[in-house]
């Protein structure tokens, strides 16, 4: 029995021993942990960075189809008849739900973007960094987060504010008016704060700008209705020199036109498949199907777009490409599934296939489309911006003459088409507006919102099924208002 | 060499060096043993002559043989639990011998957690599961043999795809996540068994109730699987060798009755009218016939045992080779056994037991889904021989043709040992285990396109060639430390253990991606920077590259253990067990927990007063409480990421730079999740222990569940990241039994038993009122809908969705119902559950549980002569399965059957809409709801033992053949290939996703032994 306490006593000292806290103790391997980033300046310049690479992200783009053009009077779903027809179709004749697919892509896309940007704005002004780097640095993602509450905002109205890197899981829906004042607090810094884009090297074009922030304030600015605000802002811009149209309307979009003289902010993105490299799939989701094999096919331009031209409006052709189009040399011959016209019962066309030209990449495989750098603004807008603004402050006859900018470079010299125009009637001149709008930013997003924002919408889309006091607004995310318990509510009559 | 020649040649020497041969002047006594309660003969009952150490051990048939030299030796028969008998050899040369049982034991030694007891001292709930039973199902998994033999336990198949693992569910689903069991192979604790052969194994106990597995602590709260492999048995000087070899063919059990061409073409005109002209014109495919064909299957197993004085040694080898039913899949496994021990000193014992299984796999592509969905009017081969397009699905032929999808490795388990008795009342032991693991994964794709019939290229084509090459390794060692101490003075009879263990665990992966390979053979499938390097756009595609450990299995454990079994008057047992884990997934505040347990006993049946009653020959009475651990979580959860593999584009021309940011935030708060269990039981034999029954009613409930919960969207984590939180609470209560009938009558010894358990599995909380998600959504479909929601009051993974309560027959009824927007006459009329008077995502509701209300199994089996005969089924009641693959549909695909009793018109139809090609109708809904239930004969097995003379012309001691059938016929409404639908996520049980057929075996086999 002694023998044996000993015995347990010796194994007890063993236990003793080799029982050490140290054990236990297991460090991340190889993943940094967000305690200690970004601490350096070389941190500083990563962090920055990924609040751009959420532009690239397909979610960020409205959820990844084009739904706003679809949403708008442009264009329809696309593809062959089938594909994605009940996820998609939904956003052509207004039909969608709060469980509509894409709709929650879009929303987790954008918060994403704002928290990598909330990492620039929060940690960064703690690392030891030159002055004006440090508020370059803020100053882009202060842009950033702007951008991405600008859509949050058009889209949903009033969302949950985040501006920090910690936020309450349970957070309710701020007012329109708050989330426009973050924006506009964002831009202001962001003016004072971002070089010209002249001043960044060739390795930084891309970034955002001094001119590209004003732009932003300007275009929330009309959303407002502030359009004092929105002239001195977009004046500036003008004014700044830094900007111009391409001699040809083809290249504001095209390949060639990248980081031109018209992009005021776009996203950089370079021709390789899948999500996580440098491509962007936003091009390759409405590409030519078929043959040419450039992509899905999605954003088939409508019939009413093609007719809303002025006769012989030479955009038309480089905003839709048809069948049996040759572009750079390659011809489009489309899909076989897609039928190439559909009629209503009197013969009348109704669709054709068809495809968004302003995506369009030479080449002829897929892996080229990803490599489309998206403009979000260009400076064509940035006139028509100035137009609107100047005629809403009742200085028509300025306004006329940035208008009328847009419409020189589009008649490409010939004399008797797109004549300038001259009336200085404060509303007609808004029409026309309106209409040169979507001539030049056809397919680009704008359309909708657009009508949205000046009152047209139930007028226009009415017939296709929007519902004035519900769809100007889209429903929040079903799995939000699910996750929250409530907390986060949903848009009027959905 | 290779690795066949290389095994001969271990096998040879390994032969030549075990020299235990006993050569002489002898004679041969040959029988059989038996057992005087069940009748049934005894396996590896031992047999030794007196006053040596000469001996034998009889066959799996309780025969034995042996040369004896002496002429008036004596041999002894014993076997644990029956009392050993002596018998003198004079003047016999057949002797059969039946035992006695015991009078003051009638049972079996059970193996638990860092020891062993007597089934009648057992106050915990274990089943034992004899090697015999293990070999019944012929699979890399011996947990295949479970379904249906052990009350409270659930397998199932994922998949019919040659080494696929099955799910095991010990009560219930106990937690969100992980809720397998774990296993301990000689002491080793491990996550899967993959790696062992059935037949090297001599018992498995699952352990079910708090008292047994809470030795266990924090890895006990699913069940814990003890798997005791084999030795060679005391005694038994002579080497026993067995050969055995088993040849089967897989078969599709079922076809799924999908549209011919004709048909398709038919409710295709009905969608679009027009469509097809002249549909009797059209091709007739049936993708089904093409894709899948009968496929071998191949299991031989050689193994050689015996025991010198001071050793004891046991060899096994097998291999194991299986062909998918799709063109492919194969998977070929090589397990080499060595259990030894050796006696150093009177009182110290040293050994190892050790398994090296290195296996090769090739995977097919999903093609089953394709399959399902392929448009039956399309020919697979155009007329030049090339691959036919199938429009929006793909080719599955060509998609098998251009499939090479690899994995192989080694996994080698083992552990070496000492035990040391130290005066009369102590032992030691102290045991180092390890489990290493490498594997490595190749897949390659060549370039090729899928042409349209007009010549352009269809959506099917991988434009560059592409090679995926994956390597990992893992390495687990285990040290543990335990001291028993045992006294018996009079009626007190007392075992105490103490221990101590360590554990770590590492792991490390690799992959890499290349793209445009410069030739395509299997000589070339080796990355070369050039492929990771794209020249056209002059980038290196970094991200095709990664490395990192595997984040669940990166951890570090110390644990104290202890446990008390107090026996009074061999009638009242009581049992205290505690374990102290501590864990390196939680921060140091949280690391450590508690897990305690009690248990009492009281064997009734040994009671004065139950002697006279003489139709009950035993019965024991036991209840146990205790509270398990569970941790099986990535041990990065509590830390909050920086995501550091992002690509930004910056510049003029663009060019990639690097990025990084905050990714998932964390939970530094995690703690352990733990399962409070309380079991009740009662053990009884009847009849002379002829009926044996035992009965368990438990309460089981799981709190602190590490759940990852969705996190809203504005905390910027992206769309479907989830966060880990200690909020969920599971309740599983249930009742299984087990009933056994075994006698002997003449030459006839038979068997029954029917055995099952009723679970009540229901979520007690979720999210709690932390803010995130207090539902849990999951079974996300191939589009990225969720068909299961958790929430309280309902099982874990429940069915939700539209419930439908008939077709819309008239613009009548689709005026008075409220219905979606997107609803017309002829669809699905969708309740209004709110009563909102709109149908929108509020109105989705339960449709379901994918968890069985009532898992059971019948055994039936009889021995007559040479003859035996097993037969074996296996079910389930009460649970749904949900047609996943059904419900995806973008595209015009084809149909089931079903869809012929469509909506054509008014009072057509209440429940099959008109047919569409995806959209409102194919909303997740009740119409994608099966009935789960199924009766299956899971095996047959008819054998024949060749009579001894017989086997003798040959030196054989045994020739045994057997024909087999496995899941031969399975009765069930469910229209899928198997209404066997299980997964390891538990929120996404049931959902058929297109899964790999579990195959219907028919085998022939051979077992010899000398």
């Amino acid at each position: 029995m002694k023998k044996s306490v000993i015995y347990i006593a010796i194994f007890l000292l063993l236990i003793g021993f080799s029982a050490c806290e140290d054990f236990l103790q297991n460090n991340p391997q190889g993943e940094l942990t967000q305690e200690v980033f970004p601490s350096t300046a070389a941190d500083a310049q990563l962090a920055v960075n990924a609040v751009y690479a959420t532009l690239r992200n397909w979610h960020f783009h409205s959820g990844g189809f084009p739904i706003l053009d679809f949403m708008s009077d442009d264009s329809h779903k696309g593809s062959n008849p089938n594909d994605q027809a009940s996820t998609l179709n939904p956003y052509d004749d207004f039909t969608f739900t709060a469980t509509q697919d894409g709709l929650d892509r879009w929303w987790s896309a954008l918060y994403e973007g704002i928290k990598r940007a909330n990492v620039v704005i929060e940690k960064v002004p703690l690392i030891d960094l030159s002055v004006p780097l440090k508020n370059r640095y803020i100053g882009e993602a202060r842009f950033l987060r702007a951008l991405y509450y600008f859509d949050l905002v058009r889209a949903w109205g009033g969302v949950p504010i985040v501006t920090t890197t910690n936020p309450p899981l349970k957070l309710e829906r701020s007012s329109l008016d708050q989330v426009y004042a973050l924006i506009i607090e964002d831009l202001e810094y962001a003016i004072i704060n971002l070089p010209l884009r002249s001043t960044y090297g060739m390795e930084d074009e891309g970034r955002a700008s001094k001119g590209a922030a004003q732009t932003l304030r300007a275009k929330a600015a009309l959303y407002q209705h502030d359009f004092q605000t929105a002239e001195e802002q977009i004046l500036d811009v003008v004014r700044s020199d830094e900007y111009d149209l391409e001699s040809s309307f083809a290249n504001a979009n095209s390949l060639t036109g990248e980081h031109g003289v018209e992009s005021v902010f776009e996203i950089g993105a370079i021709g390789i498949e899948g999500g996580g490299g440098a491509g962007n799939q936003y091009a390759n989701t409405q590409g030519v199907r078929g043959t040419p094999n450039k992509g899905w096919g999605f954003n088939c331009p409508s019939e009413n777009l093609r007719h809303s031209f002025e006769n012989n409006d030479p955009r038309l052709d480089y905003t839709i490409i048809d069948l049996n189009e040759v572009i750079d040399g390659i011809t489009i011959l489309g899909d076989g599934t897609t039928p190439d016209v559909v009629t209503d019962e009197n013969g009348q066309i109704i669709q054709r296939e068809c495809y968004n030209q302003k995506v369009w990449i030479p080449g002829a495989n897929t892996i080229s489309q990803w490599g489309h750098n998206r403009r979000l603004i260009r400076y064509a807008e940035v006139l028509l911006i100035a137009a609107e603004a100047l005629n809403e402050n009742n200085k028509s006859a300025d306004g006329v003459y940035y208008i009328n900018l847009v419409r020189e470079r589009a008649r490409e010299g010939s004399e008797d088409i797109l004549p300038d125009i001259e009336t200085t009637d404060k509303n007609e001149l808004r029409d026309l507006i309106l209409e040169e709008r979507r001539s030049e930013l056809a397919l680009e997003g704008h359309r909708f919102w657009d009508l949205v924002r000046t009152g047209s919408a139930a007028q226009v889309l009415g017939p296709l099924g929007f519902v004035e006091g519900k769809n100007e607004l889209l429903p929040i995310p079903q799995t939000e208002i699910d996750i929250s318990q409530g907390i986060i509510t949903q848009n009027p009559n959905y | 060499m290779s690795s066949k020649t290389l095994l001969k040649i271990v096998l040879l020497s390994l032969l030549v060096s075990l020299t235990q041969w006993s050569l002489g002047q002898s004679r041969l006594i040959t029988g059989t043993v038996s057992a005087s309660d069940t009748g049934e003969t005894l396996p590896l009952a031992s047999i030794q002559v007196k006053g040596t150490t000469q001996g034998a051990i009889t066959d799996l048939d309780g025969r034995y043989q042996m040369e004896i030299s002496s002429p008036n030796a004596v041999l002894i028969f014993s076997f644990v639990g029956y009392q050993p008998q002596e018998i003198s050899t004079q003047g016999k040369e057949v002797i059969n011998v039946i035992l006695q049982v015991k009078p003051s034991s009638m049972d079996e030694v059970v193996v638990i957690g860092y020891g062993t007891v007597r089934k009648s001292d057992l106050t915990g709930s274990v089943s034992k599961v004899k090697s015999l039973e293990l070999g019944k199902i012929t699979s890399i998994s011996p947990e295949q043999s479970l379904q249906g033999k052990v009350a409270g336990v659930q397998v199932s198949s994922t998949s019919g795809a040659p080494g696929a693992i099955p799910v095991v569910r010990v009560r219930g689903v106990g937690t969100f996540n992980n809720s397998s069991p774990i296993y301990v192979v000689d002491g080793v604790i491990l996550d899967n068994i993959s790696f062992l052969n059935s037949a090297d194994i001599e018992s498995l106990e699952v352990l079910k109730d708090a008292s047994s597995t809470a030795i266990y602590g924090s890895r006990g709260a699913n069940g814990v699987i003890i798997i005791t492999t084999k030795s060679g048995k005391i005694g038994q000087e002579q080497i026993t060798f067995s050969l055995s070899t088993e040849f089967g063919i897989q078969n599709l059990a079922k076809k799924i009755a999908l549209l011919d061409g004709r048909e398709f073409a038919t409710i295709t005109n009905e969608i679009n009218p027009g469509t097809y002209n002249n549909i009797d014109a059209l091709p007739n495919t049936d993708w089904q016939d093409l894709v899948f064909s009968p496929a071998p299957m191949q299991n031989t197993q050689f193994s050689l045992s015996g025991s010198t004085k001071a050793s004891q040694y046991y060899l096994g080898l097998g291999v194991f080779t299986q062909d998918g039913i799709i063109d492919k899949s194969s998977f070929q496994r090589y397990t080499i056994k060595l259990n030894n021990s050796y006696k150093l000193f009177s009182n110290i014992r040293v050994g190892n037991n050790i398994t090296l299984a290195p296996y090769w796999q090739q995977n097919a592509p999903n093609v089953t889904y394709s399959v399902y969905r392929a448009q039956p009017i399309l020919e697979p081969y155009y007329p030049d021989g090339s691959f036919g397009v199938v429009y929006n699905v793909g080719n599955p032929l060509a998609e098998l043709a251009n499939s090479n999808n690899f994995n192989n490795g080694l996994r080698a388990v083992g552990n070496l040992f000492a035990e040391a008795g130290i005066g009369e009342s102590l032992t030691f032991r102290t045991s180092y285990g390890i489990d290493a693991g490498y594997g490595k994964a190749e897949s390659f794709t060549p370039a090729y396109t899928i042409y349209n019939p007009d010549g352009s290229a269809s959506q099917q084509q991988n434009v560059l060639s592409d090679l995926y090459k994956g390597n990992s390794e893992n390495l687990t060692w285990l040290w543990e430390n335990t001291l028993t101490w045992q006294k018996s003075i009079e009626n007190h009879n007392l075992v105490v253990m103490g221990g101590y263990t360590m554990q770590e665990t590492r792991s490390e992966r690799m992959s890499m991606r290349g793209e445009n390979l410069i030739r395509d053979g299997s000589d070339f499938w080796y990355i070369n920077p050039a492929y990771i390097y794209d020249p056209v756009n002059g980038v290196n595609t970094i991200q095709s590259i990664s490395n990192g450990v595997d984040p669940n299995q990166y951890y570090s454990m110390i644990s104290y253990l202890f446990r008390a079994n107090y026996i009074l008057a061999d009638r009242y047992i009581f049992t205290a067990t505690f374990r102290r884990d501590g864990s390196s997934k939680f921060t140091q505040g949280n690391r450590y927990s508690n897990f305690p347990s009690l248990a009492a006993g009281w064997n009734m049946g040994r009671e004065s007063f139950m002697q006279s009653i003489e139709w009950i020959s035993s019965m024991k009475l036991r209840a146990s409480w205790g509270i398990i651990g569970n941790e099986k979580i990535s041990y990065f959860d509590r830390f909050a990421r920086v995501q550091s593999d992002i690509l930004a584009v910056i510049g003029n021309p663009d060019l990639t730079v690097p990025a990084a940011s905050y990714g998932k935030s964390g939970n530094p708060d995690l703690r352990w999740e733990n399962t409070t269990q309380t079991d009740i039981g009662l053990e009884i034999g009847l009849l002379n222990n002829r009926l044996t029954g035992e009965f368990d009613f438990f309460n089981r409930v799981t709190d602190n569940i590490l759940v990852e919960l969705s996190t809203p969207g504005h905390i910027g984590n992206g769309l479907g990241q989830k966060v880990r939180y200690n909020a969920a609470s599971v309740l599983n209560r249930g009742f299984e039994f087990n009933l056994q009938w075994r006698e002997k009558i003449n030459d006839l010894t038979w068997y029954a038993g029917f055995l099952g358990s009723i679970i009540h599995n229901e979520v007690l909380s979720i999210g709690g009122n932390s803010g995130v998600d207090s539902t849990l959504l999951g079974g996300y479909l191939a589009n990225g809908q969720p068909v299961t929601l958790s929430e309280v009051g309902l099982p874990i993974g429940a069915y939700y969705g539209y419930q439908s309560d008939g077709v819309f027959q008239n613009q009548e009824e689709l005026n008075v119902y409220p219905h979606s927007t997107q609803a017309g006459i002829g669809d699905l009329r969708f309740v209004d559950t709110n009563k909102d008077g709109q149908i929108n995502g509020l109105d989705r509701t339960y449709l379901g549980s994918p968890i069985p209300k009532f898992v059971f199994g019948f055994n039936f089996g009889l021995k007559y002569k040479g003859f035996d005969l097993s037969v074996d089924l296996s079910g389930q009641a009460g649970n749904k399965i949900f047609n996943g693959k059904e419900l995806v549909r973008p595209d015009p695909y084809n149909f089931e059957q079903h869809v012929f009793g469509r909506w054509t018109g008014e009072g057509t139809s209440t429940d099959e809409p008109r047919p569409s090609f995806g959209g409102y109708n194919y909303t997740p809904s009740d119409h994608f709801i099966q009935d789960g239930s199924f009766l299956r004969l899971r095996n047959l097995i008819l054998a024949y033992n060749l009579p001894v003379r017989f086997a003798q012309r040959w030196n054989l001691t045994e020739i045994r053949i057997y024909v087999k059938a496995t899941n031969l016929y399975t009765l069930s409404k469910y229209t899928g290939y198997t209404p066997e639908i299980a997964s390891f996520d538990v929120l996404s049980n049931g959902i058929d996703y297109g899964i790999y057929p579990v195959t219907a075996v028919y085998a022939v086999g051979l077992n010899l032994s000398f």
